[in-house]
């Protein structure tokens, strides 16, 4: 509960001072205001702004270069700040990218960000489930979700009400911040959310609205602010500050200007480069030569989507049904970090190398004829003289995007698509891209131009509108304002027809009739291990005799443990090359030294586990691939192995080949280990732990902010994964009763195509044990089909190898279905 | 002050340079028996797995941690067909070594089908695909007469010019050509851009899956070539010739400098990461080391290796 005595005498949140550089970009410059307890704060900015590194410093994710944070009358040290202690002060964010792990349950969701409830018994799960159930039908009625179903199922809407519903049931909750929380919620989700957004103002909470639905933000919201270039440039009560005045302190002077440019007499149109229908546009659509077209609409309405078909229209490489292109395209990204900037380079090999990609493979490059050609390009865009030596990374934002203009200049295509390019610069860039723009038109370029920034549309001929993902409206220059566009957008969005982002978000979630087909799937590797079996035991009757059986799995064994390792590994988006080099070091160590010296033995093997599991953080604090760094240690294993005994020997401890003999109830050992070990990983992937790592398979960033350490999860993902090769090391010792240090390197592949065909998916977070079990024994009972069958072993091999390919075929083509 | 270590930097097979020489100096002080015919042997070996380890440049170079695992299944495979379809006659070798290198072309252009159109992680695509392999060599094993090496190739992989080996030419002239390939075309460039940058190559127009492709049938034909050559040098095929290849094609691409994750590679680094590899193995060797250390050593340094370059990786991701 709130904390009334303090909390009322002092605003829930006061910022002084905050400044947060990354090199030359100030995100946040100064920052300094409050927010009292019960108050509804709306957050408004263009992109680039600086409110999400504002919110990432709220939430403990940044910590600030400058200025102090205080909550509730308490001064906290910003450098000692952390998503931990925020959580704790009862400071809660809904984040803009959805910070759900997919392929974790409803209620998983709701434990892996607030643990430590629920008791230590198993009865923690109820508990969640209850948690989450209450608490989504507080907020949204009738919301028809499944708490018990994974995220992934659910549609866009439902999953951004979990979201908030996570954040909002929060007991302790003092300070809620929602980023852009409505942007898919349809009217009466979105009137729900302000309900609830409003009681918990009334309750004392202080709310932080961030949004770009600016009517939204009005209706919330008493207060607003509005941040530009990193600096709070408004901050005033919404009933005195009409929408466009919101407008003007969010874009500031440089669009200021644009509205005093003289409006252009429309364009000296040249041939069609363009032409549109079907999918994309409502009615068929052709762009000339000369013209700047500009892709409006709210954000996310389908502008970014079209422009990227655009691109892959021009460039010819995908047909892209409903787009015809005729001239050659360049794209400037705006999201210079993820899709523009080429990092080890500098600022001459990031500028050419859209004209290079465009050329033949093999034409002979001349660096000095190179840096020749991109002067004068550099020159048109102002990028200072002293700078084109530089490493891109040094440049600061501004100045990389006038390297990304001038690449798409040099490689003088007939097409300039623009995706937001002057997001996060300053105005003396932007001014400087205005003129380039203009002057690409006057060229007889044609400029398609995306813009986060509605007012930078006045600068276009004609204007699309996108809602979504169509084209529903053309507004021609003589009508062009920045009102018209804004309420022609939320006309659009508040006519609600519904379009392809609508019939996404329906067809997305698997309902009943693809649930099926998935649950199907599952049963895939059931249904192969007993055909399987059922094939040789109608080759031969003695197979299905408890001997018989007895004999097939214990030859399978060994490897259903590996593969149960090989599986927690995958399950963190990793692959294990040492796992099966690993069971083989276990089998020497238990066949030798735990033999003749049980306690040296014993030491020996947890040494080597710890060693095992050490590669595990090894490998998330520097960053390096998996592979290759488990590749390296399988040499390892090996070679100690192979060290301590060169030639196949030693002998099982005689408790270990006792226990290899143990029948319980006519069943024998080997059936018993198999069910024991699906029983144990079953249990170690549906317990809290489990949720943890297969959430850091499936979502790390978002697990981490949730306050778990990544290095911790990938300790124990090895060391888990140490320990059933160890398992498995031990049970060919048994089975064995002697060692062999290369008998495990077989295992490796193997365990990767039993996790494979047990349902896991390779890009981690769905691990499945039974399925993996039942994936181990049927490339273990493949060996011995063959052998039934009087095939050669000589086919073992490929006929693993392409059954791995041929499921992995299967899967690629139902996901493309789908 | 600063300079030099800026320059190592932006020259990072000089490490693997300074490798070299450091273990050659310490082996000639410490040892009699680290004789100048040993060097040639140690040139020799390093040749053999530069060529593989050249082609596995070019797969990691395509980035996101791709790395060709089916390079040792090729190399077998291709010694094999090599000594199986020449039967030891030069008249023979003008049919194998067309059909090595289809061998190698294909397999590189089946992983690429697998990584690209099926969007299987390269790993497993290149693993299974290399089990696939094992199997033909299995087989080809069962059909292996004689042991007859068709005298090319025979000169090729095994003999001297000036006290060099004639195979150290071969391998420094690869390099010499991977390495104007990857600088001073249009290709290398934009391999190295898809490496940094698949989304940013993609949008600044790059054919992704032609760039990828070819690097991964590079990759395949240099092991076919390899394979052919090895057979020669050691006189016949055998099962598990290529397994050493594994690692230690990857460990002197990674030692080399080029980086794991991609978007920079260096051939003649890969070529001195070679040389350092095998100079490491012959260390142990001469030190009396057996086999399963000399393999643990393997395995640390390149672990090692990996461990400190990851710092530079990670600078650049902020």
């Amino acid at each position: 509960m709130t904390h009334p005595a303090p909390g009322l005498a002092h605003p829930v949140l006061r910022l002084d001072g905050i400044s947060k550089a990354y090199g030359r970009t100030r995100a946040n410059q100064d920052l300094s205001f409050s927010v009292a307890a019960g108050e509804i704060v709306g957050l408004i900015g263009a992109n680039g702004a600086g409110k999400s590194t504002l919110m990432r410093i709220l939430s403990g994710i940044t910590l600030p270069d400058a200025g102090w944070l205080e909550i509730s009358g308490t001064a906290i040290d910003p450098r000692r700040f952390s998503p931990e202690r925020a959580r704790q002060i009862g400071i809660r964010i809904v984040h803009q990218e959805l910070s759900l792990c997919a392929s974790l349950t409803v209620a998983e969701n709701f434990y892996v960000e607030q643990p430590g409830q629920g008791g230590l018994g198993p009865t923690w799960r109820r508990h969640y489930e209850r948690l989450a159930e209450a608490s989504l039908a507080a907020i949204f009625p009738e919301n028809g979700i499944h708490v018990r179903r994974p995220v992934a199922t659910l549609s866009l809407p439902q999953r951004q009400m979990v979201e908030v519903a996570r954040a909002g049931v929060d007991p302790k909750l003092r300070l809620l911040i929602l980023d852009e929380p409505s942007s898919s919620l349809d009217m009466r989700r979105s009137r729900e959310l302000q309900n609830f957004i409003a009681a918990r103002a009334a309750a004392g909470v202080a709310v932080i609205f961030i949004s770009h639905k600016l009517q939204e933000v009005a209706a919330v919201a008493k207060r607003v602010l509005v941040m530009r270039n990193g600096r709070l440039a408004l901050d005033g009560e919404t009933a005195a500050i009409a929408v466009p005045q919101m407008i003007a302190a969010m874009a500031g002077e440089a669009v200021q200007d644009l509205e005093q440019t003289q409006r252009k007499s429309g364009a000296s149109v040249g041939r069609v480069l363009v032409e549109t229908e079907g999918p994309w546009a409502r009615s068929p659509l052709a762009l000339h030569a000369g013209e700047i077209i500009g892709l409006a609409g709210l954000e996310g309405s389908g502008q970014r989507e079209f422009l990227r078909a655009l691109q892959r229209a021009g460039a010819g490489s995908h047909s892209s049904a409903g787009i015809i292109c005729r001239g050659s395209v360049s794209f400037v990204a705006g999201d210079r970090a993820t899709e523009g900037v080429f990092p080890l380079w500098d600022v001459i090999a990031n500028a050419t190398v859209g004209r290079i990609a465009a050329g033949p493979l093999l034409a002979w490059l001349r660096p000095m004829a190179e840096q020749s050609a991109a002067t004068p390009f550099l020159d048109a865009v102002r990028l200072p003289p002293e700078r084109r030596a530089s490493p891109i990374l040094e440049l600061s934002g501004g100045n990389q995007q006038k390297v990304l203009m001038a690449r798409a200049l040099i490689a003088a295509a007939d097409i300039l698509l623009l995706d937001d390019p002057t997001r996060g610069v300053d105005v003396a860039v932007k001014r400087d891209f205005y003129a380039l723009i203009r002057q690409a038109a006057e060229a007889g370029k044609l400029v398609i131009w995306y813009s986060s920034e509605t007012i930078e549309f006045l600068e276009c001929h004609r204007v699309v509108l996108f809602h979504e993902g169509v084209a529903r409206r053309v507004l021609n220059a003589s009508t062009l304002s920045e009102d018209a566009i804004i309420s022609a957008s939320f006309a659009e969005q508040d006519a609600g027809a519904p379009g392809r982002a609508a019939a996404k978000a329906r067809t997305s979630p698997p309902g009943s009739g693809p649930l099926s087909r998935d649950a199907l799937f599952a049963l895939v590797p059931f249904l192969t291990t007993a055909l399987i079996f059922v094939v040789i035991a109608a080759l031969n009757h003695n197979a299905a005799t408890m001997f018989g059986i007895d004999l097939l799995l214990s030859a399978a064994v060994p490897l259903v443990l590996v593969s149960l390792g090989q599986m927690f590994v995958v399950g963190g988006s990793e692959i294990d090359l040492g796992v099966g080099a690993f069971a083989g070091l276990a089998n020497v160590l238990s066949a030798t030294f735990l033999v003749s010296e049980p306690l040296l033995g014993v030491v020996t093997l947890l040494l080597a586990v710890g060693a095992y599991a050490a590669l595990g953080p090894l490998i998330q604090a520097r960053g390096i691939p998996a592979i290759v760094v488990t590749l390296g240690a399988s040499f390892v294993w090996a070679g100690v192995g192979y060290a301590l005994q060169p030639t196949p020997g030693g002998s099982a401890p005689g408790w270990l080949s006792a226990a290899s003999g143990v029948h319980l109830a006519a069943i024998p050992a080997s059936v018993l280990a198999v069910a024991l070990a699906a029983i144990l990983a079953a249990s170690l992937n549906a317990s809290r732990m489990g949720v943890v790592l297969r959430g850091f398979g499936a979502n790390p960033r978002a697990v981490a902010q949730c306050g778990w350490s990544p290095l911790a999860a990938s300790l124990l993902r090895y060391a888990i994964a140490g320990s059933f090769a160890l398992l498995a090391g031990l049970t060919m010792t048994a089975i064995n009763t002697a060692s062999d240090i290369n008998a495990g390197s077989s295992y490796t592949l193997l365990s990767v195509a039993a996790v494979v065909i047990g349902g896991s998916a390779l890009i981690g977070g769905r691990i499945a044990p039974v399925g993996v079990v039942c994936g181990a024994l049927s490339l273990s009972l493949i060996g011995s089909l063959l052998g039934f069958l009087g095939v050669s072993t000589d086919y073992d091999a490929a006929v693993q190898g392409g059954l791995l390919i041929a499921i992995l075929v299967l899967r690629a083509m139902e996901a493309r279905r789908a | 002050m600063r300079r030099p270590l800026v320059w190592l930097r932006m020259h990072r097979w000089s490490f693997s340079a300074i490798g070299i020489l450091l273990l050659w100096a310490m082996l000639s002080l410490a040892t009699a028996r680290f004789s100048l015919n040993s060097l040639s042997g140690v040139a020799s070996s390093a040749s053999f797995l530069a060529v593989a380890a050249i082609g596995q440049m070019f797969a990691v170079a395509t980035g996101g941690g791709n790395v060709d695992l089916s390079i040792p299944s090729v190399i077998t495979l291709s010694a094999f067909l090599t000594m199986i379809v020449s039967g030891g006659s030069n008249a023979g070798l003008f049919a194998a070594l067309p059909l090595v290198l289809a061998v190698g072309l294909a397999t590189g252009a089946i992983n690429a089908l697998l990584i690209l159109w099926l969007r299987i992680p390269a790993i497993i695509a290149t693993l299974a695909v290399g089990y696939v392999l094992d199997t033909a060599a299995l087989l080809a094993n069962r059909r292996f007469t004689t042991f007859a090496v068709s005298p090319i190739l025979r000169t090729l992989a095994s003999t001297h010019i000036a006290g060099v080996p004639m195979i150290l030419l071969l391998a420094g002239a690869l390099a010499a050509c991977s390495a104007a390939l990857i600088s001073r075309t249009s290709y290398g460039r934009t391999l190295m851009a898809l490496g940094q940058n698949e989304v940013a190559a993609s949008l600044a127009g790059a054919h992704v899956g032609r760039i990828t492709t070819i690097a991964f049938m590079l990759s395949g034909a240099l092991a076919a070539i390899d394979g052919a050559l090895l057979s020669a040098h050691t006189g016949g095929a055998f099962l598990g010739m290529g397994r050493p290849y594994l690692l230690q094609s990857v460990g002197a691409v990674v030692v080399g400098g080029t980086l794991i994750f991609g978007g920079s590679a260096t051939a003649l680094g890969t070529l001195l990461g070679a040389v350092l590899l095998v100079l490491i193995v012959t260390t142990m060797q001469i030190a009396g080391l057996p086999g399963g250390v000399q393999d643990m050593v393997q395995g640390v340094v390149i672990i090692a290796v990996l461990a400190a370059a990851g710092a530079g990786l990670s600078r650049r991701s902020v």
